[in-house]
């Protein structure tokens, strides 16, 4: 019996010997193959997608990364950059912080891309840029909109709608298109996302000559909003700016309805979901909510057009959401520097890339600034109709 | 020594083991807690946030020396270790399971609320200071110090205690002082992974250290083989790598690794090196050279 136990146990330690020097031999192999730049010469382009597949962010990846492969597939169909195909390298962190970092390490490493599309959150992408930027690779991000993203390097960048771009566009189409002149400010103290988004809306405010007649804070995770839609209430505001996110959204309008309010409610994405309307129902038809993509089939310009009815050709006739046309776009910004500078070494192209200007993409027109943030336009502008999400307009930025 | 290893490994295997090293090292202190001394803990990750969060912000507010702030998240997390131990470690088996697993999300929602340490931002620009080399010596260290402690007599009364607490206290060991102080060195050296942790990850979020962190290490230790050194060395390297070496089959990696899983815990009841100590294996593998020829015909 216990003769038995050792050698199960010695076979086991064999086997995983194997497994060990096996994936060390194959090391040794990578090790001797020429440097990045080198390999890239003649070769493919390789795009790495950084992204969970898995997990509680994998909505975001599994969409981005579609639209990484039709971008890839639209450029190899029209023959390539200067000759050599895009090549598409997925790779899934399963929303694990620490795994993303692996992922990152190993797309650069072993699999030598030349730049990486990802992550779509804010968090992971921090985690990875230090890596991409030490390495030399663009890290372009399709998704992240948090603060301290392209400050980390020279090599970072993001195609995303940033709110300290939108909150201006909006808050101008609000007073020039609605005429509003008075607005009631709510903020929900204990979400980060909140306070900053007051602070650039009351910016733009100020700038636009609306006036602030009340200025009320919340908590998330309240229920009751009676005290401050009562103290709003009086001063009878043209609008409510509400910069919280949507299941505070969808109470605070009930309880103004119930009051007898009748002013609606505009804010950013942190309303976007389909809660808003379960939590409010009838009570926030005709709120207004700016994203930085919405497929709106009557009023897309002809890319954006031959870009959603590619997705729905693939996807069961689904609409394609922010992060595929984000993903896709991020691509083809990459396709386009390397094509620009003429080389596919990211020393070269970074340059050209950070170069990009008034790019016509299918999520919009992407600027990037001198820090490489980037400005995108249009705003999509959605509206409450009916319980569903629809494009009201377009708010052009500048 | 880092170039030396950049001789013949490339980034991403560095990397690879790196954070293999630095699991390590906190296996080896649940291994301490649930392997040795018996007491279930399933708020593993909580130690290592703290050590993480508390060294990440010694290093960049205070701009502390890496070493130093390392031993400071250590320290801290054990700290909080003797706190929790003191009344939580009255309880046992599934209670203290369950006592430990809240307060492991109690942690969690506390760093996700303080702003010091970037609530659900997370924090960012710790430097990259843990690399293999650190890692390596301090998981020798550790591999070391515990081989030490468990042949010592505070290791056997830890034994005792696991066994048969009555008669591990009718043979006159203090079980509460004991118990707490294990408890007190496996968290110290969870803050330990964790400080490492947050100088490699570079990047902390509360969303990573929950309850899936505790249980990720608690299989690393049952798979490897409960209470002992070599196994949860080998347990942690399997799950630790297993992820990343499966990679070429995609999609379907997380489903072989369960399977891999299911498969072990089959095969091998107690774990892959249950029961087997490093001083046993070679006393056996002697036994074995001098003797008969029955094992000898197998081979």
């Amino acid at each position: 019996m216990k003769k038995g136990k050792l050698w199960l146990l010695l076979s086991l330690l064999v086997i995983t010997a194997m497994l060990l020097t096996g994936c060390g031999g194959g090391g040794g192999e990578e090790k001797k193959a020429p440097e990045g730049e080198k390999a890239a010469e003649g070769g493919d382009i390789k795009i790495g997608f950084l992204g969970a597949k898995t997990g509680g962010h994998a909505a975001y990846g599994v969409e981005t990364l579609k639209g990484m492969q039709m971008a890839a597939k639209d450029i190899n169909d029209a023959g390539g950059i200067n000759g050599k195909k895009i090549v598409i390298v997925e790779e899934d962190h399963g929303s694990k912080v620490s795994e993303g970092t692996t992922v990152t390490q190993k797309l650069i490493t072993r699999d030598k891309v030349v730049a990486i599309v990802g992550d779509p959150t804010t968090g992971i992408t921090k985690a990875a840029a230090p890596i991409a930027q030490q390495n030399k690779v663009v890290l372009l991000s399709a998704g992240a909109v948090g603060t301290g993203v392209v400050e980390i390097g020279d090599y970072i960048f993001r195609d995303t709608l940033l709110d300290a771009v939108a909150a201006p566009a909006v808050t101008k189409y609000l007073g020039e298109k609605l005429g509003w002149k008075k607005v009631a400010v709510i903020t929900s103290m204990n979400n980060d996302y909140s306070v900053g988004l007051t602070k650039l809306f009351k910016e733009a405010l100020a700038a636009n000559k609306i006036e602030i007649v009340a200025e009320q804070s919340i908590q998330d995770g309240d229920q009751n909003f009676a005290a401050q839609v009562t103290a709003i209430k009086g001063k009878n505001p043209d609008g409510i700016i509400f910069t919280g996110y949507y299941t505070e959204g969808g109470l605070f309008m009930k309880e103004a309805r119930k009051q007898g309010m009748k002013a609606v409610m505009v804010g950013g994405d942190g309303l976007l979901s389909d809660v808003l309307m379960k939590m409010g129902a009838e009570a926030v038809e005709g709120s207004m909510v700016y994203c930085g993509f919405a497929a709106d089939e009557a009023k897309a310009g002809e890319k954006t057009k031959k870009f959603i009815e590619a997705y729905k050709a693939g996807n069961n006739n689904v609409l394609p959401d922010m992060f595929s046309a984000q993903g896709y776009d991020a691509v083809m910004l990459i396709a386009d520097a390397i094509k620009a500078a003429g080389s596919d070494v990211p020393e070269k192209f970074r340059a050209e890339l950070a170069k990009t200007k008034d790019w016509n993409g299918v999520s919009g027109t992407i600027t990037f600034q001198e820090n490489r943030e980037p400005i995108k336009s249009p705003v999509f502008l959605l509206e409450v109709k009916e319980g569903k999400f629809a494009v009201k307009d377009t708010v052009e930025v500048k | 020594m880092d170039s030396f290893f950049s001789m013949f490994l490339n980034d991403y295997y560095i990397q690879v083991l790196t954070m293999l090293g630095i699991y390590l090292i906190g296996a080896l202190g649940l291994n301490l807690i649930t392997g040795v001394t018996g007491q279930l803990s399933f708020g593993h990750a909580a130690f290592l946030s703290i050590g993480a969060y508390t060294s990440a912000i010694l290093s960049i507010k205070l701009q502390m020396p890496f070493a130093l702030a390392i031993l400071a998240g250590g320290l801290m997390a054990g700290l909080w270790g003797v706190l929790l131990g003191y009344p939580t470690l009255r309880l046992t088996g599934d209670y203290l399971g369950i006592a430990t697993l809240g307060f492991g999300e109690i942690v969690r929602v506390v760093f996700l609320n303080m702003t010091i340490t970037g609530g659900a931002l997370g924090l960012a620009g710790i430097p990259r200071s843990a690399t293999l080399t650190v890692v390596l010596f301090i998981v020798i260290l550790t591999v070391w110090a515990m081989v030490r402690l468990e042949n010592s007599r505070f290791g056997r009364s830890l034994v005792a205690i696991r066994e048969d607490e009555i008669a591990a206290e009718a043979m006159g060991v203090n079980i509460t002082t004991t118990k707490i102080t294990a408890f007190a060195i496996g968290t110290f050296l969870a803050g330990i992974s964790g400080g490492l942790y947050a100088h490699l990850i570079q990047y902390l979020n509360p969303s990573d250290f929950g309850f899936i962190k505790s249980f990720e290490f608690l299989t690393f230790i049952v798979l490897g083989g409960l209470g002992s050194i070599p196994g949860v060395i080998l347990g942690t390297s399997v799950l630790t790598l297993a992820p990343e070496f499966l990679r070429f089959i995609a999609d379907y990696r997380m489903m072989v690794y369960g399977l891999l899983m299911v498969f072990m815990m089959i095969v091998r009841p107690r774990g892959l090196l249950g029961g087997v100590q490093l001083s046993r294996i070679f006393s056996k593998k002697k036994a074995q050279q001098t003797g008969t020829s029955a094992s000898g015909g197998a081979n």
